[in-house]
């Protein structure tokens, strides 16, 4: 799960003291350079790193997608079918194999071509440092065939590779420039610095200045074998979502990330334009099925009662225009969503029924959620409230137990916690990774859901047969039946889906969103 | 922060630490300098044991705090940050250790920036301390200039106004006033530059101070300094509503101190002309508490300082102790911490010094 | 230049200063409040956690002060706001006077080691910005109104320690208390006769003073989510979701404004006092937490 949004503005140190000011062209000589064919683009930075292969953040990925290529990607906001970038793939019939081949000329900003060391390196490297993002080429062998052919052979049948392949952690890496600038395939990797100062990837930009609490500037890859970019030159700057507005409103930024649906529905029209979908966030409740931690609340027909006693319209009201009720936990663009669910649905007569016939007495319910975190500019501590008081009406007490994430996400992982607010998004666009919300998996274990929890089996034969599953039919329904047995026996309420909003200078044209990478710069015009 | 306008130690020199009466030949000012400067260090080394102990205490685990979910899931991962953080030591050997480090300047790497603390720190002081400066240079203009004023016509009206005006200084909450500041300056009115130090189309200069205003002057680009300027004003008003006030009552009972002193009555029964007695003797008595409680408002304005930056992204010390605090990022809260206290103590110990210097008393206790 | 250095005890006419316009201002608005906090439910228009559809309305005459984003009244949540903060900061004042006096006290009288331990403590706090400290504190033992106190306490007793322990020193050494001990009266005894009224007005005076800090710390901790939690009606929590709706710009005006307002009458009734009980604590500015 990315970590996102932080409500206050963002990170610490004095801005850009040690940007190198003063390109060399300027000579350092008289006023600074006026904006020119600069591209501004207003973020709520999470950014902490450029290294790629270290990076996990939504910054990092927007800022890594303008910088380094990955073997595959994404046309635009259709994160269903990836495509050849890169390389173009095939999968062995029983999902193990997926063999990358080259296509056509890449170039790294020094002229030297893209090959499949290049890959190689990259993905070892990804794999060998432990960083937050090595969990994605968990169990895959990376081994070259030959200069224009690299397998990636995974122990298990692995039909999501394809789909994890264009996240930009997998960012292709110049191996001889790396590997110069203490670049290794292990934890004694020490390139980081060295690409937090400059760019060894192929696509259209590169890092010209860096400053992970403030800004980062982008100039262009001279080298680059694409179609060259309309901007020389873009400013990724941090703003926090209030100032974003004004911003873009002045035309001091020609992009605003972060802004949500309320903020944003006036400035549709005139000089600014808003481009809005469904993100691929997922907010959801989740109940402890421990009964040590969890009590009342682990009983099936608690959590049954509280699917009926949300008032999911309203919810998604405060979540503003645009955002969506997921039937199940697999957000709406991704192959295997489930569109809508009887189990799901706003019933205050079905909430009392259940909720007489379950075990609970009216005993208050801890309910844990992170106080300075905004999904898609939708505040979790807005959202609980409303929780808090529609869960009154059908007479559930619960007390709000806001921490700041790192310590609210502490006390969700440990497992021990009884119940709150949460939010997941996506590592890659496969419905695979979903199964973390499965019992005895990483999500699951946070609700003290193991398959030897009460109902349980079920899902898990559920689970087994969605694995099995081959070709994107097949396994759309296979989990679909998952989502809806997890929907009658499991501990997870998906909650709403918000919008994410984004805002341009009017005439801005190229700007498509992507649920992972946000959007691609180079396309802007 | 200091909670009053006296010096931290001051006390301690008439008290606690009374030394056994200084033998002949020792000079005591040397002497009590040298106490002085022993307590410091000894104060200085309690700051790095109380920041120590203090993010030790927290219950959270700041590895989730730092790495992903999916990371924070693989044990190998986990251990492999646990190592490179030396989390996975004794608490009294990652003390020794931090001590250690402490000697070489070198204060850890943090958790969130992925740099040298100290680094970091380089970036975020200068940030706060052209915020501090500048709020300070308006306050004690404006500040000293009302509460003079207010001491040498001491008279009911000029005098309530110094209160009014100090009190609802220190009486609005500084998070609330930034935000009426930042909305009416800049959402409503769009007349000050809202966030940040400088706007982003400008390209900052080289830094040699760390100060914007200060840079782009040695560099030569007079519109980078003003938009810089720009930049100061808002914050800058928000904390100088503060200051002022506490500048202006301070300076006001030091003049009126003054005045009841013989040497003033002496000067004035000696028929000196009124304006020559005002300057030099009434402002010349009262210039070193003056003095003092503008050095120590430097370090209150630190407080005032980490809410007005949240508000106005401002990346200064402020800014990085609150995301630090709530990300559990330990090493950065340390370097906060150290660096904070150890400014106060230093300042601390000059505001000593220049007591003993001036006030012979005080060093022959 | 200590916080106070003579001791007298206490005098008792009105002296002029509680006489001045501004005491009077103050008192007023302080009485005004304490009202509200008695009457609280009679005087709210609605029910402070009621939630509508009505969200972030703008002043009108069913809503004077607006509403919120969740569509509460923001009035009623102002005047509910009132019972938290107004009797918490009155018990965190009370708590922290206690504490830091009885430590100075203990300090004072017993000297040495015990003193040495705890003055030096008190400067190594002191040493600390206040809101720093208390957000690390606060944000260890997680957001809540016990653990707000708590860090709270932990970042404030320091000064009373300090002005107690200046005060008994000063007591200590005075004829009467020295004759008494020689005539055989026992500490504690000479404590209670001597000491403790002494004592007493400038602490008294502090506790003033320092009621608006209390409750300018605890808004502040709860502005940056590590105070009260919510739906609680606390103010500094309702200015934090303010933040997020600048075009809605009641709902952190009037939280705000009410804090102002309390800060400010308590500010002028301590400054007043202290000026009365003794005119050179004047010269010790006016603390501030935030």
């Amino acid at each position: 799960m990315r970590r996102r949004h932080f409500l206050l503005a963002s990170a610490g140190a004095a801005s850009a003291a040690t940007l190198v000011a003063c390109s060399s062209d300027d000579g350092g000589s008289g006023e600074a350079p006026a904006a020119g064919a600069a591209l501004v683009v207003d973020n709520a930075f999470d950014l902490k790193t450029a290294d790629p292969a270290r990076s996990f953040e939504l910054t990092g990925a927007l800022l890594n997608r303008q910088t380094y290529e990955t073997a595959l990607t994404f046309q635009g906001s259709d994160v269903s079918t990836p495509v050849p970038q890169i390389a173009s793939f095939t999968i062995s019939d029983d999902a193990r194999v997926v063999t990358l081949k080259i296509e056509g000329e890449h170039k790294f900003a020094d002229g030297s071509l893209v090959d499949a060391d290049d890959i190689v390196f990259s993905y070892q490297r990804l794999q060998g440092i432990k960083g937050n993002p090595s969990f994605l080429l968990d169990g895959v062998e990376v081994r070259k065939v030959d200069a224009a052919t690299v397998e990636l052979v995974s122990a298990d049948a692995n039909p999501a590779l394809p789909s994890i392949l264009p996240n930009p952690s997998l960012g292709i890496l110049n191996s001889e420039l790396v590997k110069a600038n203490g670049g290794t395939t292990d934890d004694s990797d020490g390139a980081e610095t060295f690409l937090n100062g400059q760019s060894a990837g192929s696509a259209a930009y590169q890092i010209d200045t860096l400053d992970v609490t403030s800004q980062v500037t982008l100039k262009l890859n001279p080298a680059f074998v694409g179609t060259k970019p309309t901007y020389s030159r873009i400013v990724l700057e941090n703003v926090p979502p209030a100032t974003q507005k004004i911003n873009v409103q002045s035309g001091t930024a020609q992009i605003a990330t972060d802004l949500n649906a309320e903020e944003a529905s006036g400035l549709a029209g005139g000089r600014t334009a808003v481009i809005s979908q469904a993100s691929a966030y997922m907010i959801f409740g989740w109940f402890n099925t421990d009964p040590r931690f969890g009590g009342p609340v682990s009983d099936p027909l608690f959590v049954q009662a509280v699917r009926h006693a949300l008032d999911y319209a309203q919810l998604g009201e405060l979540a503003g225009a645009g955002s969506v009720q997921p039937g199940g936990v697999v957000p709406s663009q991704f192959v295997g969503t489930l569109a809508q669910d009887p189990s799901n649905t706003y019933d205050v007569a079905a909430a009392k029924d259940l909720l007489g016939r379950s075990s609970y007495d009216g005993q208050e319910i801890q309910f844990l959620f992170s106080n300075d975190v905004a999904v898609s500019g939708v505040q979790l501590q807005i959202l609980a409230q409303a929780i808090q008081s529609q869960l009154k009406a059908v007479g559930i007490t619960i007390a709000l137990a806001p921490k700041p994430s790192a310590t609210s996400l502490d006390s969700f992982r440990s497992g021990e916690f009884q119940a709150g607010l949460a939010y997941w998004g996506p590592d890659f666009p496969d419905p695979s990774n979903y199964l973390a919300f499965t019992p005895g998996q990483n999500v699951g274990l946070r609700a003290g859901w193991t398959p030897q929890s009460a109902g349980a089996g079920e899902v898990v034969t559920l689970v087994d047969a969605a694995k099995a599953a081959s070709g994107p039919e097949a396994r759309g329904a296979a989990y679909e039946a998952l989502q809806r047995q997890m929907n009658v026996s499991g501990p997870f309420v998906p909650i709403v889906q918000p919008a994410q909003n984004v805002v341009t200078a009017a005439g801005l044209e190229g700007v498509e969103l992507n649920p992972i990478w946000t959007m691609d710069l180079a396309a802007v015009r | 922060m200091p909670r009053s306008g006296e010096p931290l130690t001051a006390e301690v020199a008439g008290a606690a630490t009374v030394p056994p009466a200084p033998r002949r030949g020792r000079h005591p000012l040397l002497r009590y300098v040298s106490i002085r400067l022993g307590i410091s260090v000894l104060l200085v080394w309690g700051v790095t044991l109380v920041t120590f102990v203090m993010t030790n205490l927290v219950p959270a685990d700041p590895v989730t705090a730092v790495l992903g979910d999916a990371a924070a899931a693989d044990p190998e991962v986990v251990a492999q940050f646990r190592r490179e953080l030396g989390l996975d030591r004794s608490l009294p050997e990652q003390y020794l250790l931090y001590l250690q480090r402490l000697l070489h300047l070198d204060l850890g790497t943090s958790a969130q920036t992925r740099r040298p603390v100290l680094d970091d720190l380089r970036e975020a002081v200068p940030a706060t301390a052209e915020l501090a400066l500048f709020v300070l240079l308006v306050s004690v203009v404006v500040g000293v200039g009302i509460g003079v004023f207010a001491a040498l016509r001491h008279r009911r009206f000029a005098d309530d106004v110094v209160r009014v005006v100090s009190l609802v200084g220190i009486s609005a909450p500084t998070f609330w006033l930034a935000l009426v500041v930042f909305y009416v300056g800049f959402y409503r009115l769009g007349w000050f530059p809202g966030s940040g130090r400088l706007d982003t189309q400008l390209v900052p200069p080289p830094q040699v101070t760390g100060f914007m205003t200060v840079d782009s002057l040695l560099a030569g680009q007079t519109a980078t300094f003003v938009n810089a300027l720009a930049h100061l004003l808002l914050p800058g008003l928000v904390l100088t509503l503060y200051t002022v006030g506490l500048l202006a009552r301070f300076s006001r009972s030091a003049v009126l101190d003054v005045l009841n002193q013989e040497y003033v009555t002496a000067a004035r029964a000696k028929g000196l002309p009124g304006r020559v007695v005002t300057f030099r003797y009434v402002l010349r008595g009262a210039l070193l508490p003056i003095l003092t409680v503008v050095g120590l408002s430097f370090g209150s304005l630190l407080s005032g300082a980490v809410l007005t930056e949240t508000v106005f992204v401002w990346h200064g010390l402020g800014q990085y102790a609150y995301q630090a605090a709530t990300r559990l990022d330990l090493q950065a809260v340390m370097g906060v911490g150290l660096v904070v206290g150890v400014t106060y103590i230093t300042i601390n110990f000059v505001v000593d010094l220049l007591y003993a210097v001036i006030d012979p008393r005080v060093r022959r206790q | 230049m200590t916080l106070v250095s003579t001791t007298t005890r206490p005098r008792r006419r009105v002296p002029e200063a509680l006489r001045s316009p501004l005491t009077v201002v103050g008192v007023v608005v302080a009485a005004g409040w304490l009202l509200v906090v008695v009457l609280g439910p009679l005087l709210q228009p609605a029910d402070p956690l009621a939630q509508s559809p009505d969200r972030l309305a703008p002043l009108s005459a069913a809503h004077w002060f607006g509403t919120d984003s969740l569509g509460r009244d923001v009035l009623s949540r102002v005047i509910a706001g009132a019972r938290i903060s107004i009797p918490l900061s009155l018990l965190l004042v009370a708590l922290s006077a206690s504490v830091g006096s009885l430590l100075g006290a203990v300090a004072g009288l017993l000297g040495g080691v015990v003193d040495e331990v705890v003055m030096r403590l008190a400067d190594l706090v002191l040493a600390f910005p206040t809101i720093i400290l208390a957000m690390v504190v606060a944000a260890a033992l997680g957001p809540s109104l016990t653990n707000a106190v708590i860090a709270m306490l932990v970042v404030t007793w320091p000064q009373y320690a300090r002005v107690t322990r200046s005060l008994v020193l000063g007591a200590r050494d005075r004829e009467f208390v020295v004759a008494g001990r020689l005539l055989g009266i026992g500490w504690f005894t000479s404590l209670r006769r001597d000491v403790v009224p002494n004592v007493a007005g400038p602490v008294f005076a502090l506790t003033t003073l320092d009621f608006g800090n209390a409750i300018l710390l605890l808004s502040g901790l709860s502005f940056l989510g590590l105070g009260t939690v919510p739906p609680t009606p606390e103010w500094g929590l309702m200015v934090s979701d303010g933040v997020q709706n600048f075009t809605a710009w009641w709902v952190a005006a009037f939280p705000g404004l009410a804090i102002c307002s309390i800060v400010l009458a308590f500010n002028f009734i301590g400054d007043a006092l202290r000026d009365a009980l003794d005119p050179r604590m004047q010269k010790a500015v006016g603390s501030r937490a935030l």
